[in-house]
């Protein structure tokens, strides 16, 4: 068994609004344990002072001087989760500055989040496991080679993909829509060890991650279970050819967005959205089908069109379908209307995910939805930068699993 | 603990000749039900309502001006509150109650001299600088300078 | 007696002055002692449950921070209760249930707003002030006492 992990938690207001308890699960759930960072009641004022950040708020003020005595080694952890409340700019400053401070000078996994009081367990946890990943397993994630006969599972909230790797290539893919989970695994899986020749008994060693890795891992005896956000960060790192230094990886999924600043291939801080299915891969999904197209067609038709000659007037999935729907009413042409939506869903996750950011280049793009060029094209134009997509960018959480799985062959 | 226990927390100034310990001693030997805790800021005091109210009345005659008295939420020893199973730094009211305890002399010499008649120095506020006499500060600075 | 709502509503000092110029102070203590022993509420450290910043909608929105409005809920019964309140400014060693600005600056706001008698003071840095500091409070505190007797 592996030694419960230090997590120190900065806050100012979740045990106000109720959700102390569900940090608790989170962090009981990952084997971890949450620490506070112990400071002089005089030395507060004076560490706010040093860091040069005036806030109002002492909950704040406490947070800046407990997030100094960990800097400066006076309160030795692990990793640290910062939260404050959602909508507060004040806590939203001091919590984003606070990250890099810890990141930059301590070198230790910071994971932060803005709450509300609907903040689960559930929705932490994905959180909290890599942060324990990242504190606990450097050596795993250090692996820059796959080798000897692997496979990987993601079982995604939209589609489950499978990928057979043997001796750092790729020899198996499989892809399949999720609809029951350990079916569309078994499917996927079955179709990637045909394709790769190999039998399910020849493998030695398979990794798990996305929504139904725990179910898949636990049914199929995997060896290695883990969340997208480590998982995605490798694999893309990896297929991209780019494990040395930072990037930034940008998986626009199905059901949430992910956002990783990547250093050596370990996530340093992220940010996860799914409030919104406007942001999501679903409403280019919907829109293919609304022009009749398939879904593979819908980045080259957007490579064709225009966005700015439509007007969206929302970003929700609803209305958002809706002004396509108007637009295509009043005459506009499928691939201005393919372009819109693929520039609407960037410009949603770049104004809402990407800000909080650093954004770095290599900026790569993985996920199912990195195969609609137009959607690509969209997000290069608002970052200014050049995004790279790999091959095999779709099959990005299966690839990382088979590459970190490698890492329990003999 | 009975669910209409109340706790009270007896702070010690540390201008007060009394010590904690003889805070402790003084409300061991009160004969009242309530149950005594002693801390470094003075005691903790739980029980029932009337019991504890007994127990500070008598503790405060020790030294009136210098023992301090609030109501705190948790039972002594509450696991919600302690800081061996917390990990790590104390709870945010802690650092409220140090910083309090460091004014408590100022609050107790208020107390002791509160029909003493104030002295009118100290009470006088400070004015806003009038703007004719700022600008002869300015001048007089401006000539300073030239002559230094 | 008059019940009388201190700010900060977990100040020794503050609960302390009240008490001994005989009236009662209405702190945070004995909200969070209640709410404590709530059977069957199992959400440490303090029970505040997600159910509260739903009851803090009563004097904020929901586009107010959760942070905000379950402390307000906390501070709910104080508010409703108080008779007169002693509001301290500058007591910047406020964590924890007065750890929030913004939740500092709406209580105040509402408790200017009551009709009920109301002294604010800001906290004393040295035995001069604290002199003058202790003496506002106690004829705070008398005034209230004769005002009683009189509608008594």
């Amino acid at each position: 068994m592996t030694r419960r992990i230090r997590i120190a938690h900065l806050s100012c207001g979740s045990e106000y609004s109720g959700i102390q308890k569900e940090i608790q699960n989170a962090v009981e759930a990952v084997n971890a344990e949450i620490v506070y960072p112990e400071v002089d009641t005089d030395a507060i004022k004076d560490a706010v002072r040093e860091w040069g950040l005036e806030v109002a708020s002492p909950d704040l003020q406490l947070m800046i001087a407990r997030a100094k005595s960990i800097v400066e080694g006076g309160f030795p952890v692990d990793a640290v989760f910062i939260t404050t409340c959602f909508r507060c700019a004040e806590g939203a400053i001091t919590r984003s500055e606070l990250r890099r401070y810890i990141h930059e000078r301590a070198n230790l996994p910071v994971i932060s989040y803005s709450f509300t009081e609907r903040t689960t367990a559930e929705t932490l946890l994905t959180r909290m496991e890599a942060l324990v990943t990242t504190a606990l397993r450097r050596t795993l994630l250090a692996r820059e080679k796959q080798t000897g006969l692997t496979a990987g599972i993601d079982s995604g909230s939209t589609t489950t993909k499978a990928v057979i790797m043997r001796d750092n290539e790729i020899i198996g893919v499989g892809w399949v829509d999720t609809t029951e989970v350990l079916k569309s695994a078994e499917l996927a899986y079955t179709t990637a060890l045909t394709m790769a020749g190999v039998d399910k008994s020849e493998i030695q060693a398979l990794g798990t991650t996305g929504y139904g890795r725990l179910l898949v891992g636990e049914t199929m005896k995997a060896e290695l279970v883990q969340e997208e956000l480590t998982v995605n960060s490798k694999g893309a790192v990896y297929l991209a050819e780019k494990q040395k230094g930072p990037a930034t990886v940008i998986d626009i999924g199905g059901m949430d967005n992910k956002a990783i600043s990547v250093i050596d291939g370990i996530p340093g801080s992220f940010t996860m959205g799914g409030i919104c299915a406007g942001a999501s891969g679903r409403f280019l999904d919907m829109t293919a089908r609304r022009l009749g197209v398939d879904i593979s067609e819908l980045g080259p038709l957007a490579s064709q069109g225009d966005h700015t000659r439509l007007t969206m007037n929302s970003y929700c999935i609803v209305f958002g379908t809706q002004s396509l729907v108007n637009a295509l009413s009043l005459g506009a042409t499928k691939e201005d209307v393919a372009s819109a939506a693929c520039y609407s869903v960037a410009e949603q996750v770049f104004d809402q995910q990407l800000q909080e950011l650093e954004i770095v280049e290599p900026v790569i793009m993985v996920g199912g939805t990195s195969l609609i060029s137009g959607l690509v094209e969209a997000m290069q134009d608002l970052l200014g930068a050049t995004v790279i997509v790999p091959r095999y960018s779709q099959y990005i959480g299966a690839v990382g699993s088979a590459l970190l799985a490698s890492g329990f062959v003999e | 603990m009975v669910s209409d226990d109340i706790t009270k927390m007896v702070v010690l100034a540390d201008s007060s000749p009394i010590l904690p310990s003889e805070l402790a001693l003084r409300a061991y030997e009160l004969s009242t039900d309530a149950i005594v805790k002693e801390t470094c800021f003075g005691l903790i005091v739980t029980g029932s309502e009337k019991a504890v109210n007994e127990t500070i009345k008598e503790l405060r005659r020790l030294d009136p001006s210098g023992i301090f008295v609030k109501d705190r939420g948790f039972p002594p020893g509450d696991s919600r509150r302690c800081r061996a199973v917390r990990g790590g730094g104390p709870r945010p009211g802690f650092h409220q109650l140090e910083r309090e305890s460091g004014i408590l002399p100022s609050i107790s010499y208020g107390l002791e001299t509160i029909d003493e008649p104030l002295d009118a120095k100290a009470q006088k506020k400070r004015e806003k600088l009038k703007i004719g006499r700022f600008i002869e500060i300015i001048e007089e600075q401006s000539k300073e300078d030239v002559n230094g | 007696m008059v019940k009388i709502l201190v700010y900060p509503s977990n100040s020794l000092i503050l609960s302390d002055l009240v008490t001994r110029f005989g009236h009662e102070p209405l702190t945070l203590m004995r909200v969070i002692r209640q709410k404590i022993k709530e059977v069957g509420i199992d959400s440490p450290p303090i029970n505040v449950t997600p159910e509260d910043p739903k009851k803090g909608l009563k004097y904020a929105a929901v586009d107010v921070p959760s942070g905000v409005r379950g402390r307000m809920a906390l501070l709910d019964p104080l508010i409703e209760e108080a008779e007169a309140a002693i509001i301290v400014h500058e007591a910047d060693y406020s964590f924890g249930c007065m750890g929030c600005a913004r939740t500092n600056e709406l209580v105040k706001y509402i408790i200017r707003n009551k009709d009920i008698p109301r002294l604010e003071l800001t906290y004393p840095t040295c035995d001069d002030e604290a002199r003058e500091f202790v003496r506002k409070i106690r004829d705070f505190c008398e005034s209230l006492t004769r005002k009683a007797e009189v509608l008594a």
